[in-house]
């Protein structure tokens, strides 16, 4: 094999690993009938927190358990307002990505003097599986979070279709009028899965931050909680399918780095994940579409 | 009567702006509090920033875009469609305009107008787009505006930069435009333009077309409950189409007012880096479907948002801090609008 | 310890529930013995559903107490009604539509084994519980591909899977057929014979008659009668119901109808998006000055005829009105009572009068819009004139009564220009007061020359209102009867079993 292929590969599953995680969260909330679109606040500010944390303590591992810890307490703020006190998902989603944004670029310059972007010797970025001692093409230059990522996925749909919860949450989502007939506790079902989603944009953020690299920028997520959300809506709530929404992502992000690289202008290469996500969904729908029409 | 004023009192203290403006205050005096910024040097920081020492200029010149952007998201939302792709179409009207401007030598008032034309064009088609994947497709406008967005700013930065770029400069900037497609200025020192009677105006014509006209009622009625309009007549697809479209007008005519204001150029970034798209989302959010209250909450969050940089400037707190309060009130503007409507029904 | 042998399975005592001014429940004692099957009959809005909503956890009482076997028991959530019990079967089916029918079945106790559901053991339980009480059901198949009868059976399933010692169903027949009736009742012969008891909600006296043992019948919200069914007779039920006797209806119509057809249905087939034909060469006419009524199993057709006629599902040369095509959107030419008031036929946070409005915005609009004076004046018109009780045509129409919000839609359907009505399901959910009002409404429309499609699940109303009756099944018009044919028959016709 072309050792390029082998990189480029490499690369797909890099730029798929954080989109992933936060889709993952978005999945298990579509499942329990919670529209999440806050995935992308949460990402940026799991990102910023593991920065913080790995910079304070050293240790890239404390910085992602910093970032699922503090994104879970962001996410609280989702499940306390759209679960508990019942108000629109979708206006406080809004509202709490506008929040993120703010809170990291404010924090950023409070705790680290300035804006724009931070790095600095003493951030401390997640070791590769080769460093580790797993040497193999493709996932040796990858953080241990990208495999951890990939068995998500099939945690996920042994999850859903396997496990006792995983049946009640599909209930609470299909019919909570229903589900609470039943005697299942909805809120409780809803608070779960919007917690974990916080977890796990926490996990996306911190290898954005310290996987992909190791540094924080302004609004580094850059649209993938959104590109996230899109997955979850390709994915009809399947978590395989999920994983192939987000590789298209991947390949879209890693093809426009290459085309990059090979002289096409950066705006290209910033709008190439959009305009390829875009039409995956608009191409979805229209086959979803047709079928109905025609069986 | 007293009663009837102590009734009066408590309903306007306890209306949900009031209590979303008190809440993300009080909120953000905490987080200055915790980072150990003293607020009594901070707010009159901001005040001064907003209104003293000639800033009032500045304030009034960041009213009109920020208003623009807040019909852009508040005539769609009328019609239950969420536009919060207004960065794209903001970016694209600007780009429309600045290439029609520097393309053809126009005469005088033809040279502010066309350009303007095409900007509100511009702005309205990228929005526009969204219309048929959520009508037909089922697509969120949520979703797709924002996805849209993304590629639209990112194409106007590249015609920024290469095709109309200022050769020779390197800075990533349309040349100056022609004199004649300068919007005339109302202020010595030229930021105040022509741009605030219009985006005026054509606010005080959305304020009536929503109440008083029969396109204003079906609007309302698709977004209130869209199988209720279907029902009745509405054609909702289209009318959805269409306020999205007029959404993205809004947007793309606000673009065309900043390229054709001072400094009389498209600059790449200049458009959607001040965040006017979404401090106007969250001050249609907080005046909390009343459409009267929109302009007020604009000029509430614009103060905020200008005085924050004169924050920046004198106490040395981050200008971003407006940016958790704008968060903040849409989050407590979403909590009260449900606790409200859960009492009322019990 | 031991408990007293003569308890009750369940008892309901001085309950007493207010939804903000309305006291629906007052003080009511009830009472229901092991193996009895008791009948709890009203008119809608008498307060049966409320008092079983408390006897199922959903609601709690603002007094009184609901014993157990005899014994006193707090019930904050179905979750504790279920473990103490009791079980229900909804009018309105709680059932997960993507699940299967034994996942729907076991959910809430499902059989794990080693931290995995154990599908087999559910297969198994669910296959024994049916073949015991004789509901058949196949354990894998989608809820959401099941028809209306066997879900119930699903809901009655999963009832007993919770080991149900009091079994509450609320108003099961609304969605059967006589003959699925007949046999859900036999189904509940043998389920009371096992020991269980049954409370059955109904309004329906023909079933109380039929089924029950035990009566107790309830009128705005207390009890005005206890009775065995044995020594009563409909008559006396009907006066505790409701508190007279019921007037004769009306002379059935002042002229006959004639001339040409205004609604001519030809030949009329429509497929849904998956190409399954839901209708299938309908052809039938309705003329000025009648009324025809549409029978029918739920999901018979009756959606897409009703959504072909008022052009909502698009144009079609298969409905003529006064003789050219329906116009697609919403043809201006019929008046519609839609069934779903707060889906469809009202924007539940508008005004009553913007709600008042809808259809007629562009006749009152001038020149420079809307004037606002002129919808509030047409609002207030309309309110006195049907006479809408509201504080104030500028309340959102959900803060009215369903019933005043059903004379409202009603308000704006009648004062339309239009020759043909198009009734759906007019009378669900109203008091018996507007109920005679709206058919008072309908037959004056008659009279002055409406051609009236009335559709209904009750097939008393289709019997009092209507000059002929069509039976919808599986798409297709299976007979015609006239206003005196017997409900077996029609019964027989919803089902496809031919005279």
């Amino acid at each position: 094999m072309n050792i390029l292929e082998w990189s480029f590969l490499s690369g797909v599953l890099t730029a798929t690993a954080p989109v992933l995680l936060a889709a993952l969260g978005g999945l298990i909330c579509q499942v329990a009938g919670v529209f999440n679109i806050a995935l992308e606040g949460q990402l940026l500010w799991g990102a910023f927190t593991a920065v913080v944390v790995s910079d304070l303590t050293g240790s890239a591992w404390a910085g992602v358990a910093g970032a699922a810890v503090a994104t879970l307490l962001f996410a609280g703020l989702l499940s306390a307002a759209a679960v508990s006190l019942r108000a629109d998902p979708i206006v406080v989603a809004v509202g709490l990505n506008l929040l993120a944004l703010g809170l990291t670029a404010f924090l950023m310059r409070q705790i680290f003097g300035s804006g724009g972007t931070y790095t600095s010797p003493d951030l401390a970025g997640l070791p590769t599986l080769a460093e580790l001692g797993l040497d193999v093409p493709v996932l040796g230059p990858q953080s241990p979070l990208v495999p951890v990522a990939l068995l998500l996925v099939v945690a996920a749909a042994w999850w859903l279709g396997r496990t006792r919860s995983g049946l009640r949450a599909r209930g609470v989502g299909q019919h909570a009028e229903a589900a609470a007939a039943v005697g299942l506790r909805v809120g409780g079902y809803r608070h779960g899965v919007t917690l974990a989603a916080g977890v796990l944009c926490g996990l996306a953020g911190a290898q954005l931050a310290l996987g992909n690299v190791t540094l924080f920028s302004e609004g580094m997520s850059a649209g993938r909680g959104w590109i996230a959300v899109v997955a979850v809506m390709l994915s009809g709530v399947r978590p395989y399918r999920l994983l192939l929404a987000c590789l298209l992502f991947g390949i879209a992000e890693a093809v426009g780095f290459r085309l990059q690289g090979a002289g096409l202008p950066q705006q290209a290469a910033d709008a190439a994940p959009y305009v390829i996500t875009l039409v995956a969904l608009v191409l979805a729908a229209v086959a979803g579409r047709r079928r109905r029409e025609n069986a | 009567m007293t009663a009837v004023a102590t009734r009066t009192v408590r309903r306007v203290v306890l209306s949900a702006p009031v209590v979303a403006v008190g809440g993300a205050l009080a909120l953000t005096t905490l987080v200055m509090l915790v980072v150990g910024v003293d607020p009594s040097l901070a707010y009159p920081a901001l005040v001064r920033g907003a209104i003293a020492d000639g800033n009032l200029e500045y304030t009034i010149a960041a009213f009109v875009p920020t208003l623009g952007m807040a019909l852009a998201f508040a005539l769609p939302l009328r019609a239950g469609e969420f536009n919060l792709g207004g960065d794209g179409q903001l970016a694209a009207g600007g780009v429309a305009a600045a290439a029609l401007a520097l393309s053809a030598p126009l005469p005088p008032v033809l040279a502010v107008l066309l350009p303007l034309a095409a900007a509100t064009l511009a702005g309205g088609l990228v929005a526009a787009l969204a219309a048929p994947l959520s009508t037909r497709l089922g697509i969120p406008a949520i979703v797709s505006t924002l996805l849209i967005s993304a590629p639209a700013v990112s194409l106007a930065s590249y015609l920024v930069r290469f095709p109309l770029g200022e050769q020779g400069t390197g800075l990533a900037q349309t040349p100056p435009l022609p004199a004649a497609a300068h919007l005339p200025a109302l202020t010595e020192g030229g930021y105040v333009t022509l741009g605030l009677p219009l985006i005026v105006a054509l606010t005080g014509l959305w304020l009536y077309a929503d109440g008083r006209t029969v396109l204003g009622y079906e609007l309302r009625a698709t977004g209130r409950n869209r199988e209720f309009a279907r029902y009745g007549g509405v054609r909702v697809n289209r009318l959805a189409a269409f306020a999205l479209a007029g959404g993205g007008g809004f947007a793309g005519l606000v673009g065309g007012l900043i390229v054709l204001g001072p400094p009389y150029r498209f600059v790449d970034g200049a458009l959607t880096a001040p965040g006017y798209t979404f401090t106007a989302v969250a001050a249609v959010l907080l005046a909390a479907a009343r459409p009267f209250a929109v302009p007020v909450a604009v000029a509430l969050l614009t103060l905020l948002q200008v005085g924050g940089q004169g924050m920046e400037r004198e106490a040395g707190v981050p200008s971003q801090l407006t940016q958790i309060v704008q968060g903040l009130i849409i989050v407590i503007v979403a909590v009260f609008a449900t606790v409200r409507a859960r009492r009322r029904r019990a | 310890m031991t408990e007293p042998p003569a308890a009750f399975a369940a008892e309901l005592v001085g309950v007493s529930k207010r939804f903000g001014p309305v006291l629906a429940n007052d003080g009511i004692d009830l009472a229901v013995a092991r193996g009895e099957v008791h009948a709890v009959v009203g008119e809608n809005g008498a307060g049966k559903s409320t008092l079983m909503s408390i006897l199922y956890g959903l609601h709690r009482p603002d007094a009184g107490h609901v014993l157990r076997a005899g014994r006193r028991v707090r019930l904050r959530s179905p979750a504790d009604a279920i473990r103490h019990g009791l079980g229900m079967v909804h009018q309105r089916f709680r059932l997960f539509p993507g699940l299967t029918v034994a996942e729907n079945i076991v959910i809430g106790a499902e059989p794990v084994r080693g931290g995995r559901l154990d599908h087999t053991a559910a297969h198994r339980a669910v296959t024994a519980l049916a073949d015991r009480y004789g509901l058949r059901a196949d354990p894998s198949a989608l809820v959401g591909d099941l028809p209306v009868g066997v879900r119930q059976r699903v809901e009655i399933l999963r009832a007993l899977y919770r080991q149900a010692e009091v079994l509450i169903l609320d108003e099961p027949t609304a969605v059967l057929t006589p003959g699925e009736a007949d046999r859900l009742f036999e189904v509940l012969r043998t389920v009371a014979a096992t020991g269980v008891a049954i409370l059955l909600v109904t309004h329906k006296l023909t079933e109380v008659l039929a089924a029950s043992d035990q009566v107790t019948v309830l009128r705005q919200g207390r009890v005005t009668g206890r009775f065995t069914t044995a020594g009563t007779d409909a008559g006396e039920l009907v006066h505790a119901m409701i508190g007279r006797s019921l007037t004769p209806p009306a002379p059935r119509r002042a002229r006959p109808p004639e001339g040409d057809p205004a609604l001519d249905v030809r030949d009329l087939t429509v497929r849904d998006a998956d190409g399954v034909a839901r209708l299938s060469g309908v052809s039938f006419t309705v003329r000025p000055g009648e009324i025809v009524g549409i029978a029918g199993v739920a999901g018979s057709g009756q959606r897409e005829l009703i959504d072909s006629v008022t052009g909502l599902r698009g144009g079609t040369d298969g409905v003529l009105l006064d003789g050219t095509p329906v116009r697609p959107g919403r043809d201006p030419r019929v008046a519609y009572i839609p069934e779903d008031r707060h889906g469809r036929a009202t924007a539940p946070d508008m005004s009553l009068a913007e709600n008042l409005l809808m259809g007629g915005q562009r006749t009152l609009a001038t020149r420079f819009g809307l004037p606002r004076a002129a919808v509030r004046s047409r609002g207030r018109e309309l309110v006195e004139r049907f006479a809408i009780n509201t504080a104030s045509v500028d309340l959102p129409i959900a803060a009215l009564s369903g019933g005043n919000a059903q004379k409202a839609v009603l308000a704006r359907e009648l004062t339309r220009p239009s020759r043909v009505i198009v009734a759906e399901e007019p009378t669900q959910g109203v008091d018996v007061g507007v109920r005679e009002r709206v058919h008072a409404l309908l037959i004056a429309a008659r009279d002055q020359g409406a051609a009236v499609l009335l559709q209904s699940s009750e097939l008393a109303e289709l019997r009092e209102l209507a000059d002929r009756i069509l039976v919808l099944f599986e798409g297709r018009t299976v007979a015609e009867f006239g206003p005196d044919a017997a409900e077996a028959e029609l019964g027989q016709a919803m089902t496809g079993v031919r005279g």
